[in-house]
This record gives structure tokens, sequence and C-alpha cells, in this order.
């Protein structure tokens, strides 16, 4: 054994025990909490879908004439593909609503704040990403409804200002959906998002690394409570039990709920009701509350707001006796959000 | 305080070390157990699905083909065949459909109605009508032409190729002519070489060709 780790040693010549020390950061004791080891779920759930999609794309083939047909193969054909397709579909679920998840723990908790802005940006960033894998996502299976999905969206894309048409034209590949639009749609699903998202994730880790995760005290604690406990083995042990509750969960979700096929994507025919994936249920109801340009601009101030509120939180509890509108913001907007989704998804039209 | 003497304290000690080692073989068994599992769901998905990789082409009429007499049928994939009549019951029996690629080499085959065998002009391998090898070096190392499956339906002599998946939609065969020196897979190498080398010394001995080659 002894001969083996020389021989080992020799040729790479890194020692386990100095990576240890290097990576065992203390971490806050209240990571103990689970809620609090939230932001490792979307990054597990991120791996998920990398492993599945990639297994996904020996597969699909990215044409009108043929996606349909290959998504088809897959979830009928192909040995264990309606697995493999459910379990990715999930997951993307899953990792959406883990990621609104810890931004919104992140909020409550004001762990965004003097000197976390910049990662508080750098995850909005992740959030926008998430929700654009999505939408490609979703848009590739071509069924009528990812069709028509794909279409109404680079249509609400057209109506912005200025850019309106550049924005469309980039999105579809020409002015309409077209031979070379999911292609484009694949391209950014399986490549540009996922390896900006890996490099975000880098940076956002980086940081977190570099600042120490913020730290908590609760007052239900023991006097004799650390403040600490180590990476390894501990919280990795979190990571892990969290790893394999997640797999199990995926694992019954495709099997008692697995992806099915809609009709075949119809260009002719516009059906009677459009709904896209459920994250975006709050954009689309916002969209028809209050109509054209005024929706794209409200939400991209909306989107903004979100983006500079460290910035915008922090000149508030300077210059005005409001200290905890953040809460209130806070409160607020979830509120808006769970609202206009629960009603996009019961109603109708 | 963990205190030697005290048997309570040294149970408890024990229960928790046990405990211990109980999670973690279980947290391993779990590990191993559940991204195991996921990699072979992957294994066995990437692995091609076993479906029926054939496809039923129609090639001639039974009629067409006389008791003795060989047809040359190339599959949508280029692979040639030689379909020979050897009955006249009218049923597929009547028919065998041998791959004409030689198992020795890959040259091409031919059927020898006088002699009742197929043979390799390469290196004169022999095969009997069921295509087993019985000379050359096929014969030596028990080869035999791969087989075709054929069936007769109301006259129409039809047999399973595998299909050609670059092709897009249009799979379809051909009936060669008799001397059609196919080319494709399975094509005959040794033959080709033949005719290009015997191409050059018809070209060396004509005094023409020869000038020009001077002159270039």
């Amino acid at each position: 054994m002894n001969a083996v780790s020389r021989w080992i040693g020799e040729r790479l010549p890194v020692s386990g025990r100095q990576f240890k020390e290097l990576t065992n950061e203390p971490v806050p004791y209240h990571l103990k909490r689970w809620w609090f080891a939230l932001g490792g779920t979307p990054a597990y759930l991120f791996i998920v879908q990398i492993f599945t999609g990639i297994l996904l794309a020996f597969y699909y083939e990215a044409a009108p004439a043929t996606a349909y047909r290959s998504v088809e193969l897959i979830t009928n054909e192909v040995a264990f593909g309606w697995f493999i397709r459910s379990v990715h579909k999930w997951a993307a679920t899953l990792m959406i609503a883990a990621v609104i998840l810890h931004q919104i723990r992140v909020f409550f908790t004001g762990a965004y704040r003097r000197p976390r802005e910049i990662n508080w940006f750098i995850g909005m960033c992740l959030l926008m990403c998430t929700l654009l894998t999505g939408f490609t996502g979703y848009s590739l299976v071509f069924e009528q409804l990812s069709f028509w999905g794909a279409t109404v969206g680079a249509n609400i894309a057209d109506t912005t200002p200025l850019i309106g048409p550049f924005l469309k034209n980039m999105m579809l590949a020409g002015s309409s959906y077209n031979e070379a639009t999911l292609s484009r749609f694949f391209i950014l699903h399986a490549a540009v998002l996922p390896v900006t998202i890996v490099m975000l994730i880098a940076v956002h880790i980086t940081v977190i690394r570099l600042q120490g995760v913020t730290e908590f005290r609760f007052k239900d604690e023991e006097g004799g409570t650390p403040k600490t406990f180590n990476f390894f083995p501990d919280h990795l042990y979190t990571e892990l039990i969290i790893g394999l509750i997640l797999m199990i969960l995926l694992s019954a979700l495709a099997t008692i709920f697995p992806a099915t096929m809609g009709p075949q994507a119809n260009p002719l025919q516009t059906p009677e009701v459009i709904k896209p994936e459920w994250f975006f249920y709050v954009a689309f109801r916002w969209l028809k509350l209050f109509g054209g340009t005024f929706a794209i601009l409200s939400m991209g101030f909306i989107i903004f707001t979100m983006f500079t509120w460290p910035f915008i939180d922090n000149w508030l509890r300077k210059h005005t006796k409001f200290q905890e509108a953040s809460v209130w913001v806070g409160v607020v907007g979830a509120l808006t959000v769970i609202s206009l989704t629960v009603w996009e998804a019961v109603a109708r039209h | 305080m963990t205190d030697a003497h005290n048997p309570a304290a040294s149970e408890g000690q024990d229960r928790r070390q046990f405990l211990g080692k109980a999670s973690r073989a279980a947290m391993i068994a779990g590990l191993a157990g559940g991204y195991g599992g996921f990699a072979a769901i992957s294994l066995r998905y990437l692995y091609p699905t076993g479906t029926d990789d054939r496809l039923w082409l129609f090639v001639t009429e039974t009629s067409r083909v006389r008791v003795g007499e060989s047809i040359r049928y190339r599959g949508p994939s280029g692979e040639t065949i030689n379909i020979t009549r050897q009955a006249r019951n009218g049923d597929a029996d009547d028919f065998i459909a041998l791959s004409s690629t030689c198992p020795h080499l890959g040259c091409q085959v031919r059927w020898e109605a006088q002699n009742n065998r197929f043979h390799c002009p390469c290196h004169n391998g022999v095969f009997d009508p069921s295509g087993v090898a019985i000379g050359g070096p096929p014969g030596d190392a028990g080869q035999q032409l791969s087989r075709y499956e054929l069936k007769v339906e109301s006259g129409l002599l039809s047999i399973a190729v595998p299909p050609n998946r670059l092709a897009g939609a249009d799979q379809k065969g051909e009936i060669l002519a008799a001397d059609d020196e196919t080319s494709g897979p399975g094509h005959d190498p040794c033959l080709s070489c033949q005719q290009i080398h015997d191409s050059r010394m018809a070209r060396s001995e004509d005094p023409r060709s020869a000038n020009r080659s001077r002159s270039t």
C-alpha cells in the first residue's frame, strides 16, 4: 500500500492533507440548519442537469424535421430514455425552485448587504441564466406549446423599445421561427448558458470563500454552541445527504409523473391555450395585465431593481427611517409573484 | 468526561461508536446504490436499443430466376448479395441469398453454375451452394458467406437487408448486371489492384503514352 501511494505521490505531487487544510474552511454553525444549505441544492441539481443533458444530447436532433421525433424516440423507445428525460425535466423544475428559495433566504436574512453586494449581483445573473436555460430547454421539444411559447417569447422581446426587433432576430435567427431557430436554442441551452452558469458558480463560490459565509446567531441556541464547524467532513456529509434525498425525490417524481409528449408543433395552428413553463407564469400574467411596451419596461425596471437592491437598501437604511424596508419590499414582492403565478395557473386565458 | 470504570459510560460510548459506523456504512451503501444504479441506467440508455434492424425489400418475381441461376443484388447500404435459385417448389426455400463478399479478404465471390459452387478469384476460395467454404484460405479457416433471409409472397421474392440509416427515407436495392464489377463495401480490392496494374502495364507498353510521360 505504501509503495502504491509513494508511486502515485512521485507522479502526482499533491498532498491530500494539504488540500484538505486549504479547503477546510470553518463553516458557521447556523449551516447545521437545513434551510441554510439551500445554496448547494441548485448546484447539485445543476450537476444532475449536465449529466442527464449530455445523455439526452446523444439522441436529440436539433432540427424542426427531426426534433419531435428524436424526443419521442428518447421517451418511448430508448432504454430508460423516459427516465433520463423525466429526471432532466424534474431537476429543472426543482433547480429553479431551489434557486428562488435560496434567493428568498438570502434576501430575508439580509445576507446580500455590504460587503456581499457583488455576490448578490452574480446570484441574480445565475437566476437569469437558469430561467433562460429553462426557456430554451422547453422550446427544444418542438411540441405545440413549446413552439408557440418560443414564438410568443420572441414577440414579447420584439416589443422592447429600440432593440426589440434586434432581440427577436437574434433569438429566432430570422424575423420568424425558421429551420435555424432550433439549433440556436439548442446551442444556447446546451453550451452557452451552461458554460456561463459554470463560470458564474465558480465566481459565486470563490467570493463566498473569500468573504466567508454570513454568521447568524439564534435565540434558541444553547450557551455552549460553537461558532463554527468543519467543512470536512461535517458539511460535506450534509451536502451528501441532501444529494441523496434529492436523488430519491427526483427518481420518485420521474417515475410517478414522467415527462409526456404533447402534439407536434404546427406553425399553422395556434393552440387555444398557450402557457409557458410554471416559472414564467408570473411574467406571462404581468404581460396580460399590462400589455405591450409598458409591461416590458416595467418588468425590465423590476429586474433592474432586483439587481441593484443591495445598493438601494443601503441608501434607504442610511438616508431614511425605513430600516426594515427590505422585509416589506420582500413580502410584497413574494406575495405578488405567488399570487400572479397561482392566478396564471388556474386561469384558462 | 468519560470514566473508564463506569460501565454505563463505556456502554454509551460503544453504542455511539457503533451508531457512527453503522450510519457511515448506510451512507456509503446509499451513495453506491443510488449513484451506481443511476450509472447502470445511464449505460443501458446509451447502449443502442435492440430493435429489428432489418428492412424487407422486393427483389424480383420468382418466375424470372431459373433453377441454377444466380442474380447479383445490391442492398441500400451497398452490400452485394448473390441470390441463387436451387429448387422449384415455389417458396423461399428455393432460394439462397449469400453475401458476395468473401470472408477471407473481402473480394467478390461469383456463382459458377457449371461447378455448382461459389468461387473467389483472388485466392481461389471455394464455397458450396450453402455458402460454407470448402477450399482455399476461407476453407482452411472454416469460414462461410453470411446469409440473408428471404421470403416469397404471391410469387414475389423479398430480402431482409440492413437499412441505410444515413440515406434518409429512400431505401432501395437494385439488381446488378451480370458483368457489373461493383464498388462500395465489399468491392474487390485484389481485382482493382490487378486492373490498375494491367492498365499501367498497357500504358507503359504504349509508345504514345511513354512519350507523353517523358514530355511531362
